[in-house]
């Protein structure tokens, strides 16, 4: 069975990209979200595998909903999506319990190694 | 591995290196640019870092962490030793000592005894943490280096976000053991401002292979080199390994041992010595040449064992004093006076549970004197003394007593204001105008009597010198104060060497037996061929030259006059002061083992502890400092 995945992006550009990405690795994507409350809701809803999250999203940002996320599933895997000049950001999630991060513009097999470590 | 068994060895080896500290920050206030004090100060700190770091006291080692780098900071000279600077530091010291003895003691972390406000206060000194600074320096200082497995990561070129990988990477160290420093400092890092390469200390149980992999599993790594301490446990073991050599480093070989055994021992020999009392007694009715030679040799040889573990337990006095400096000088801070503290007879040897009960008291003679004793600068420079005054605390040995004493320059115990109490309380008449040596002696030891009119953070609330009186009979010494107007106050305390055993005078009065420590016994005289009289409505005990204020035991006992044959005087001594003790018959000498007790407080204490007679029949040990 393939392992699934929750992608957390306000732009749909970047869900399709990263849902196709991931796809066409073998990845079952079983939910989207737009916000970080979404994100929330959807997690313990689906209780996925892996979560793509961006850092900023409407209502609420993407550190606080991989703090709202880990305090429910300590051991929840969420890949954080950031763009260069986030380095703060970025930071701020890991310490938050992101597992590890991408930065745009996505590189498809950046994107899988990072997959593959957080997984792993 | 179980670090528990380690936890003793950390707990003794670091407050030797806390005492150190104490002192070294000492030595630094007095001269503030001396390199010397610092680089001991850095490497003792260092040292607890490692080994608390290994032991997992996360607390000790953050704290130890913050205080060694303000440290390298003034050994590089980017930080001057300012007065805040060093009241920092104590402060570290101190919340250190009790983030370690709760750590170590009650197995937590040792956080949660001050040490976040310690450690703010340390940074708030560091100003701006500095750019690119490694966080530790390399430099452990002393040889004994830094301790665990310096990792040095190569990112690759083209890795983005470089600063958040590396952050990644060092938190994924620290799923394998402490990092204790990164170079650059975290922060640095954080911000990129690190080209491609940075290095970490860390310690942990992990090998080699494996903490390469770890950290090339974060990703973006170009190269990962392990160096160190090498395999697995040593950084664990090295904590250890300090302690040992530390020990094996004396001149004289030494073991560590507990002190229960210590006690053990010493309360077996006691019972060893009530029965070799026992056997002797049995023995001499016995006619029988071989029993008695073999009962003087077995008697010989428990003597040798006694002094032997006697012996083993003394300790030198300093271990005890030298925390003191330390405790005056906060003192003295916090009391806007200026006092010179001087230590002497450090080496002077006592029993070790002796020298821990006279901790308290010598604190509150000290305390005491500083608050009250020694004048303001401006009152002294009034009254023709130099502005800084003199305390002084000594050990000294006396035949088979050591005297501890503490001696200020200051204005003396105020006659007038413990009169004016005195009078108040109704201790003494109303009509008095002036109190003699013996009776301003008497009031100011009585339980709750204190001239002290505020409370103070020094002196406590309103804890009289009695507390030290008490104290000091209960361990089968005498207190003696001497004082002048204007000139100062000495506290003579006169203890013996050794709490648990002591040789005895044995008198018999009504039916009981009971036991004078020979250590205050002067003589013994006939009552029969002495002429007592009385003076003033109390009976006096002419003898040669002098007159002894004579007391009777049986009335001290309330029992009814004997019919006065055969009675003894005993005449006690303590310091300067003597008295004739009136028994009914005396019935020997004996080593006597000592089991204190607390006495009836309020009540007659007059006696400090009970002992066993070689006839199985207990005996109570008067306590001749409460009766002169």
């Amino acid at each position: 069975m393939s392992q699934t995945v929750l992608i957390c992006d306000d732009a749909i550009f970047m869900r399709t990209m990263i849902g196709d990405i991931l796809t066409q690795s073998g990845f079952e994507i079983v939910g989207e979200a737009e916000t970080g409350v979404q994100a929330i809701d959807r997690y313990k809803q689906l209780q996925p595998d892996l979560v793509t999250m961006d850092i900023v999203m409407p209502d609420m940002g993407g550190i606080d909903a991989v703090r709202e996320i880990t305090r429910f599933d300590p051991e929840a895997r969420i890949l954080m999506c950031s763009a260069m000049g986030q380095q703060a950001l970025v930071v701020e999630a890991i310490q938050a319990g992101a597992r590890d991060f991408v930065v745009k513009p996505f590189q498809p097999s950046r994107v899988l190694e990072a997959v593959q470590r957080v997984l792993g | 591995m179980d670090l528990t068994r380690y936890a003793e060895l950390f707990l003794t080896e670091s407050r030797e290196h806390l005492s150190a500290i104490n002192h070294l920050l000492l030595e630094l206030e007095r001269a503030p640019t001396a390199s010397e004090p610092v680089t001991a100060i850095f490497r003792a700190v260092h040292t607890i870092k490692g080994m608390s770091a290994t032991m997992g006291y996360a607390a000790v080692a953050a704290l130890s962490h913050e205080l060694e780098t303000l440290l390298d900071r003034v050994r590089h000279g980017r930080l001057s030793v300012t007065s805040e600077v060093l009241d920092a530091c104590f402060a570290a010291a101190d919340a250190l000592e009790r983030a370690i003895e709760s750590g170590a003691v009650e197995g937590g972390d040792g956080s949660g005894v001050g040490v976040d406000a310690a450690i703010a206060r340390l940074r708030a000194l560091g100003g701006a943490v500095p750019d690119a600074e490694t966080t530790r320096p390399e430099d452990g200082g002393g040889g004994e280096g830094p301790t665990g497995q310096l990792v040095e990561v190569r990112l690759e070129a083209q890795t983005p976000l470089r600063g958040a990988r590396a952050f990644l990477i060092v938190k994924r160290a620290q799923s394998l053991g402490r990092v204790h420093s990164v170079t650059p400092a975290l922060e640095a890092l954080q911000a990129e401002r690190f080209d491609r390469t940075f290095s970490l200390r860390i310690d942990t149980l992990a090998d080699r292979a494996s903490i390469e992999r770890t950290i090339r599993s974060v990703g973006s790594v170009e190269h990962v080199a392990v160096e160190g301490a090498g395999a697995g446990a040593d950084a664990a073991r090295s904590a250890a390994r300090q302690a040992a050599d530390a020990a094996a480093g004396r001149p004289a070989r030494h073991v560590r041992m507990d002190l229960r055994r210590l006690d053990n021992m010493m309360n077996l020999i006691g019972e060893l010595v009530i029965t070799r009392g026992r056997l002797d007694a049995l023995a001499r009715q016995v006619d029988d040449a071989a029993l008695h030679e073999s009962m003087d040799q077995a008697s010989r040889l428990i003597s040798e064992l006694q002094d032997e573990i006697m012996l083993s337990r003394m300790v030198p006095v300093w271990q005890v004093f030298d925390r003191f400096p330390r405790l005056v000088r906060d003192a003295v801070r916090s009391s806007g006076k200026e006092v010179e503290l001087v230590v002497e007879g450090k080496e002077i040897e006592l029993d070790r549970s002796m020298l821990d009960e006279i901790g308290d008291p010598v604190v509150h003679l000290l305390r005491n004197a500083i608050d009250h004793g020694i004048e303001t600068p401006e009152e002294r420079r009034g009254a023709g003394k130099s502005a800084m005054g003199r305390l002084t605390l000594s050990a000294s040995r006396e035949r088979s007593s050591v005297i501890v004493r503490v001696t200020d320059d200051g204005r003396g115990i105020d006659r007038g204001r413990v009169l004016a109490k005195a009078r108040g309380m109704g201790l003494v008449d109303e009509t008095r105008t002036e109190l003699t040596d013996e009776e301003l002696i008497r009031l100011i030891g009585r339980p709750g009597f204190s001239t002290a009119e505020r409370v103070s953070d020094l002196s406590g609330r309103g804890v009289g010198i009695d507390v030290v009186y008490t104290r000091v009979r209960g361990l089968g010494g005498s207190v003696e104060i001497k004082t002048a107007a204007g000139r100062g106050t000495t506290v003579t305390m006169r203890l013996p060497v050794t709490l648990a055993i002591v040789r005895a005078l044995l008198a018999r009065v009504g039916q009981e037996t009971y036991a004078v420590p020979i250590t205050h016994v002067r003589e013994t005289v006939s009552l029969e061929r002495t002429r007592p009289r009385t003076v003033r409505g109390a009976e006096v005990l002419p003898l040669r030259d002098d007159v002894l204020p004579l007391m009777r035991f049986r009335r001290l006992l309330e029992l009814p006059a004997a019919d006065g044959r055969g009675t003894q005087v005993i005449v006690l001594e303590a310091g300067d002061r003597r008295l004739g003790l009136v028994v009914d018959e005396l019935t020997g000498q004996q080593d006597i083992v000592v089991k204190q007790f607390d006495a009836v407080r309020g009540g007659a204490a007059i006696f400090s502890g009970a002992t066993i007679l070689p006839d199985g029949s207990p005996a109570l040990i008067l306590d001749v400092g409460s009766l002169l």
